[in-house]
């Protein structure tokens, strides 16, 4: 985390492979990711790299459990249709498969922008402020939902300016003027704050 | 793909309805124009007819095959135009889909598949509407151009099953091939684009737009030049080409044009919404650029052949005036017994001049060529008495013959074949020329003598007389009364002035009709699918302070300022044809003859405005519908 412009949200991309660093490597397990072409990153996208942003990004055309599954269709593999309600259930959206984005909360398409990203099984789940177009109640469920995908292992790489968000990680690193200045292993939310404000100062 | 190309196409159907009509109209127009076309060259002399009835009927159908001709190449030139400009403009507007597809894993090749998937829905759905339309089409057609006189009123079109593959091969293959191009650079989005709010400037301007751009805008002005050496018929037909390179080229360039043209038009200090249109109509290259670009092709197309065909009709009077010394004209079934008036009272002298429909061969064996011309039957030394200048043969052999003002590849030396049905009129060996004239006109001269009289009253005479000078012209007048009807030279000239006109705007109406109104349709589609992606845009402008009011007011000025852009630029291809007119009339009249369709020019540019002034505000009252603020907060 860090102030506006620290350079949050780039090196989540670039972490990611939407960007290219200018120098350095990224590694994603043993694949090069600064090195490799479009062609390989798009393969990465299906099947060892989920996203989550702020704006859910959902395609409004398809309802939810289209959504959930394309990935995979994209992939050439289209998942059975209990793949898919499991992944919605994971999700706490039993039962609203069938509708379309815009019939459903905040809360709950970023839910399904979670499904998505979740239904390949990415080894690293990127994501960019996703409770920060949420009110606090949905926020703090979708923030609980995440807790618990990296309590059964799923590596989650999160940026935020939310105290409270970064309190359920398990350590957190600060960024200013696009540097990492400071590391936090398990704070809670007021030792992120104080932090937060320090850098701010 | 099918499923997802469905799902956004059910989702997305006011950007997808213009995209589908535009395929509709451009089918229909094509496969009706193609069929009415098979028909008029099919048209049969009714059984019993006599040879030079026969011909002049074959005469009047090779002028309905050649303005149907025109038609179908200009309905195929339109519907090649709007359909893949409209279709990449769709592409356009759903970057930010496409970039998002890409983010969850979707490959080039996939998002390629997708677009191409919808252009073949789309393509499908408009071929499917567009091949009974064609059929509704073809009558209102055929009758359009019964009334007008081009072709009997029986004339109709016929249903040929092949057509279906002409029609689908029209809308279901532009539509594809339109999509392809753009697909190729959509699908080369980077998925990060799907994370910015606002979307990416996009380069427009792209190296394919700029050369097509500048060859086409150069080599207008090469024809401009080239048209004064071209000779009449030539020029013509560079003039006339003038103003389709140079909209087609202007429209390449669009997207540097309308920006630039948009800088040069003045706001008033403090005008805020101007000033904000102005600015939005700099930013959003693309839209502004595919608004101006069906109107640049409207205008240009409309005015400058408009202007064309009615400053070359002015120009042909205005030849027939300087090339005819006469003081009356008498017009006649054929020329019998005006030999008689020769010589008498008050009548200095006269050239009698009988038109006759004929087939002209040239060349032999394998090259022969045979087409449907005219020969003037004249008397070669009254003949070159009555119009200076033309011919100076005194007496013609029989197997002589002079190449007319209208002959095409026929020079001094060269032997043709001419015959009238069954009739031969022999080989004939070219002996002279006449110059070549704006109007065309008979592709040989023969002597009288040298054709049968009876055939000869089959045809048509025009006889010029120059009177004595003491002559009284009321008693002559009466004294030709019974061979047929007598005006003056003037009265005549401006009577075929008059039926000149009328043919020119009778073609117009008939190739530029339906052509203008599918042009028309173009820009309606782009200002609706313009306004289609601005929901969001328009919410944050109210957001910012603005009225409801004042959304829509300042749309309105944004969709006027590129109307006025468009029709510029369309008005300046026009010119450019214009300017062709001048040099091709000056270098075979000696002066310039132009002469501009005020009434057609000012409805062109009325309707425009109306047109997408009411496209506009209606898409804009509609889009600023829902409360600002619930759009804003919705993502998606």
């Amino acid at each position: 985390m860090g102030p506006s412009g620290s350079g949050k949200s780039t090196l989540l991309h670039t972490a990611a492979g939407l960007e290219r660093p200018d120098a350095g490597r990224v590694a994603l397990g043993d694949t090069d990711l600064s090195a490799a072409s479009e062609d390989q990153l798009t393969a990465l996208r299906r099947s060892r790299i989920g996203f989550v942003f702020q704006s859910f990004n959902l395609i409004a055309s398809l309802t939810a459990e289209e959504n959930v599954s394309l990935p995979l269709r994209l992939a050439g593999r289209a998942p059975s249709a209990a793949e898919v309600q499991q992944v919605l259930a994971s999700v706490g959206l039993e039962g609203r498969g069938r509708h379309k984005p815009r019939e459903l909360s905040g809360g709950q398409q970023q839910r399904v922008a979670i499904a998505r990203a979740m239904i390949t099984h990415p080894e690293v789940l990127f994501a960019d402020e996703p409770t920060g177009a949420l009110d606090s109640t949905a926020a703090r469920s979708v923030l609980e939902l995440m807790r618990s995908m990296a309590d059964q292992g799923q590596t989650i790489i999160m940026v935020t300016h939310d105290p409270s968000a970064a309190a359920r990680a398990d350590s957190t690193l600060f960024l200013r003027d696009g540097q990492i200045v400071d590391h936090l292993t398990g704070a809670d939310t007021a030792a992120v704050a104080a932090r937060l404000v320090s850098l701010e100062a | 793909m099918l499923r997802l190309a469905w799902s956004s196409f059910t989702e997305r159907w006011p950007l997808f309805i213009g995209a589908i009509l535009t395929v509709t109209l451009g089918v229909a127009l094509v496969q009706s124009s193609l069929l009415l076309l098979l028909a008029a060259a099919a048209q049969q002399a009714p059984s019993g007819a006599d040879d030079v009835t026969a011909l002049q009927l074959a005469e009047r159908s090779l002028v309905a095959v050649t303005v149907l001709a025109v038609t179908l190449a200009f309905a195929a030139f339109l519907a090649v135009f709007i359909i893949s400009s409209t279709f990449a403009f769709t592409v356009a507007q759903r970057r930010r889909d496409l970039a998002l597809l890409r983010l969850i894993g979707g490959s080039h090749q996939q998002v390629r598949r997708l677009l191409v998937s919808e252009a073949f829905l789309l393509g499908a759905t408009g071929t499917l509407i567009g091949i009974p339309a064609g059929v509704g089409l073809m009558h209102l057609q055929a009758a359009l151009m019964a009334r007008l006189g081009f072709v009997p009123e029986s004339f109709t079109g016929h249903w040929h099953w092949w057509i279906l593959g002409v029609s689908i091969g029209v809308g279901l293959g532009l539509a594809v091939t339109g999509v392809l191009l753009a697909a190729r650079r959509a699908a080369r989005v980077a998925p990060l684009e799907a994370l910015r709010e606002t979307g990416a400037a996009t380069r427009v301007m792209t190296r394919g737009r700029w050369i097509a751009g500048t060859v086409l805008v150069l080599g207008s002005v090469l024809l401009i030049g080239l048209a004064g050496v071209g000779g009449p018929a030539g020029g013509q037909a560079m003039a006339m080409l003038v103003s389709v390179s140079a909209a087609v080229g202007f429209t390449a360039l669009s997207p540097l044009l309308v920006p630039f043209a948009a800088r040069l038009i003045p706001a008033r200090p403090g005008a805020v919404l101007a000033h904000l249109a102005k600015a939005n109509l700099r930013d959003s290259v693309r839209r502004s650029a595919s608004t101006a670009a069906p109107l640049i092709v409207l205008v240009g197309l409309v005015l400058g052949q408009s202007t064309s065909l009615l400053s070359f009709s002015a120009a042909a009077q205005e030849e027939l005036r300087n090339s005819t010394s006469a003081d009356l004209v008498l017009t006649s079934a054929g020329p019998r017994g005006l030999e008689t008036v020769d010589g008498t009272d008050g009548i200095a002298h006269l050239s009698i001049e009988t038109s006759l429909p004929i087939s002209v061969t040239t060349g032999t064996g394998e090259m022969a060529f045979t087409e449907i011309g005219r020969a003037l039957i004249i008397e070669p030394e009254r003949y070159s008495r009555a119009h200076p200048g033309s011919t100076t043969i005194g007496q013609l052999p029989a197997e002589a013959a002079i190449a007319g003002p209208g002959a095409l590849g026929t020079p001094v030396g060269s032997t043709v074949g001419i015959r009238i049905g069954d009739i031969d009129l022999g080989e004939r060996t070219i002996v002279d020329q006449v110059p070549p004239t704006i109007a065309g006109g008979a592709a040989v001269l023969l002597d009288a003598d040298s054709v049968a009289a009876d055939l000869q009253d089959s045809g048509q005479t025009t006889t010029f007389i120059t009177l004595e000078e003491d002559a009284k012209p009321s008693e002559v007048v009466d004294r030709l009364q019974g061979f047929g009807t007598v005006l003056t030279f003037e009265e005549w000239l401006t009577s075929s002035a008059a039926a000149g006109t009328t043919t020119s705007a009778s073609i117009l109406l008939v190739v530029m009709g339906l052509g203008g109104a599918y042009a028309l349709l173009a820009v309606v589609n782009a200002v609706v699918i313009a306004a289609g992606e601005r929901r969001r845009e328009f919410a944050a402008a109210r957001a910012t302070g603005l009225t409801r009011g004042q959304v829509i007011t300042m749309a309105l000025i944004e969709s006027s300022t590129v109307t006025a852009i468009g029709i510029g630029l369309g008005v300046l291809a026009a010119v450019g044809t214009l300017l062709a007119v001048v040099t091709t009339t000056t270098a075979t009249l000696g002066t310039a003859s132009i002469s501009v369709p005020w009434l057609l020019t000012a409805m062109l540019i009325i309707g425009a405005f109306l047109v997408t002034a009411l496209t506009s505000a209606a898409t804009t009252i509609t889009g600023t519908r829902q409360s600002p603020i619930r759009l804003l907060q919705s993502r998606e």
